[in-house]
């Protein structure tokens, strides 16, 4: 027991990504509305279509406002709860815009306390009147107000984003896939490193054995995403995205390694140069993986101003369940391999028999 | 014996070998000619994007067949001769040098077939030279290594292509790149990192090939 404490704790960590990232609901979000541009100086009716919400058991109406900026916003005349998920609200547009554009880009902010606070960002275009009125006026009309007194919700929920809602959840399977493949090769490539220094046949076998589970990792994580992909972007592969080109391309080298150590008669050479053409291979594929992608646009978070990994995009209850996830899979591949090595050694046991 | 004069000496061996086998180089020549014969009779009015890409397919290719003969086209009883006397840096060093002036010339060749056959669309001749070169010496480079390592195996000719082709996107993705603003297809105010990056891979798998072939040296 106190041996195999690491393979529970895998166990346990991918049970829990699982559990976790499949049953915990979204936050109360706005998923979309109607109408989404209007003029300055008209009466704006919007209905409004919520997401995982439950507006008919707030205490009192739900709250609306339209922002600008911090300092200039407008709150909705009259709020009319339709039902759960629906919400018509109505606002007077003073004539004019707290801006010398001629459109005005504004947030829209729900609050009540039950479902807690939702914004949803440069939603609602507003466009200037054509009789030009005082931008002062409008800078006085829209200062009114202020978002104060909103329900923060200390639930354990996963936010809400338009574009990704449900498959937000994907982060849990497909991120640590990558990351436990990364760290399995780089085990891999150090028992390459350790078979050349010592020429003893055990660390080929263990090299060879991570390697097989970090490409597995590989091909699942690269599904995963083109799953992620079909999702969002609407296609399972897509030439744009040079990740995934890059992906399928550093996977080929690893394939290209396996057709290596066929090609082999002597098992002490085959040993030695499938040894160093994983190293070779490794360094090639940093260049794949972290100079190319630099140099290219990419649809892919992390790049060219999408959300990845960053503080402001990864919730904290998203952390708790995303680096429980990669530490668990990481463990799991850990413990794959050492299958795979024993049986390459008992198999390599029969045959000298 | 110093490196730079067992260098040298390497240098001159790859260069009477490669006067004797005349054959070889002919060989890679007339298949440069009509690869590039056979893509412009294939597309007739070959643009500028397109010239772009099918010249450095072409190159690709040819470089592959040329380097794939590396270690094999002596025999084994020379290479232990080889292997007794002489240092492996210096072996792979003279190899990698002497390959990178076979391709920029070959590179040299079907940038004057295409001229020929295709057109010249280069705008800016200095920058399409320049990478012609750094693309000579990483092909060179990469395709070297890749051919030592093919070389030990059985099936050396197969392995060769598969083993090299991932390994080489970087540096053709790289090239393309430069040699696009070379044609005026796009303009980049950043060709500069371009060439670094293309001399930090350069560098990286060079860095590489002299920590590990010694080991595939032993044999």
């Amino acid at each position: 027991m106190r041996k195999y404490w690491w393979k529970i704790l895998g166990v346990f960590l991918i049970v829990y990504s699982f559990t976790m990232g499949l049953l915990v609901p979204l936050k109360p979000g706005i998923a979309y509305f109607e109408p989404g541009a209007t003029q300055a100086g008209k009466a704006y009716e919007m209905t409004i279509t919520g997401y995982n919400t439950f507006y008919t058991k707030a205490t009192a109406a739900p709250r609306v406002w339209l922002k600008y900026d911090s300092v200039h916003m407008l709150i909705a005349d009259r709020v009319e709860v339709l039902g759960d998920r629906q919400l018509k609200a109505r606002f007077n547009l003073p004539g004019s815009l707290p801006t010398e554009k001629q459109v005005a880009v504004t947030s829209l902010i729900i609050d009540d306390d039950y479902n807690g606070f939702a914004v949803k960002p440069g939603s609602v275009f507003i466009t200037a009147d054509s009789s030009l009125q005082e931008i002062s006026i409008g800078k006085a009309a829209w200062g009114k107000t202020e978002v104060s007194g909103v329900h923060e919700k200390d639930q354990f929920n996963f936010p809400y984003r338009v574009q990704l809602s449900e498959t937000i959840r994907n982060l849990y399977y497909h991120v640590p896939f990558w990351f436990a493949m990364f760290i399995i090769f780089i085990a891999g490539i150090t028992q390459s490193v350790q078979y050349l220094r010592t020429n003893n046949p055990e660390y080929d076998y263990k090299s060879m054995s991570f390697t097989m589970v970090g490409t597995l990792f590989g091909v699942i994580g690269l599904i995963t995403g083109m799953i992620w992909a079909k999702d969002t972007w609407g296609t399972y592969w897509t030439w744009k995205e040079v990740k995934m080109n890059m992906t399928a391309i550093a996977l080929l080298v690893y394939f290209a390694y396996f057709i290596l150590r066929q090609s082999f008669d002597d098992d002490e050479r085959r040993a030695r140069i499938s040894a160093v053409y994983s190293i070779f291979a490794f360094a090639a594929m940093i260049a794949l993986l972290y100079v190319v992608p630099r140099m290219v646009s990419s649809l892919h978070p992390g790049s060219g101003g999408n959300p990845a990994l960053g503080a402001d995009d990864l919730d904290n209850s998203m952390r708790l369940v995303f680096y429980p996830a990669i530490i668990g899979w990481t463990l799991f591949g850990v413990w794959l391999t050492s299958l795979i090595y024993r049986m390459q050694m008992v198999r390599e046991r029969i045959y000298d028999q | 014996m110093n490196l730079t004069k067992e260098i040298g000496i390497l240098l001159r061996k790859e260069m009477t070998i490669e006067w004797r086998q005349k054959h070889a180089l002919g060989g890679i020549l007339l298949y440069v000619i009509s690869t590039v014969f056979v893509v412009y009779t294939a597309i007739k009015g070959v643009q500028p994007n397109v010239w772009n890409a099918l010249f450095w397919i072409v190159i690709l290719f040819a470089s592959v067949n040329a380097l794939v003969k590396s270690f094999v086209q002596e025999n084994s009883s020379r290479q232990l001769y080889y292997y007794t006397i002489a240092n492996p840096t210096a072996i792979i060093l003279s190899k990698i040098i002497y390959n990178s002036g076979l391709l920029f010339l070959l590179t040299l060749l079907s940038y004057g077939a295409f001229i020929l056959f295709a057109g010249n669309p280069v705008k800016d001749v200095g920058q399409f030279f320049l990478a012609m070169f750094l693309g000579s010496v990483g092909f060179s480079i990469s395709f070297t290594f890749v051919a030592a390592i093919s070389a030990k195996a059985n099936n050396s000719s197969t392995l060769m292509a598969i083993l090299s082709f991932p390994i080489v996107i970087p540096i053709i993705l790289t090239l393309l790149k430069l040699s696009s603003n070379a044609l005026r297809l796009m303009q980049d105010s950043s060709i500069s990192k371009d060439i670094m990056t293309l001399v930090a891979i350069d560098v990286l798998m060079i860095a590489t090939a002299f920590i590990l072939f010694p080991f595939l040296w032993r044999d």
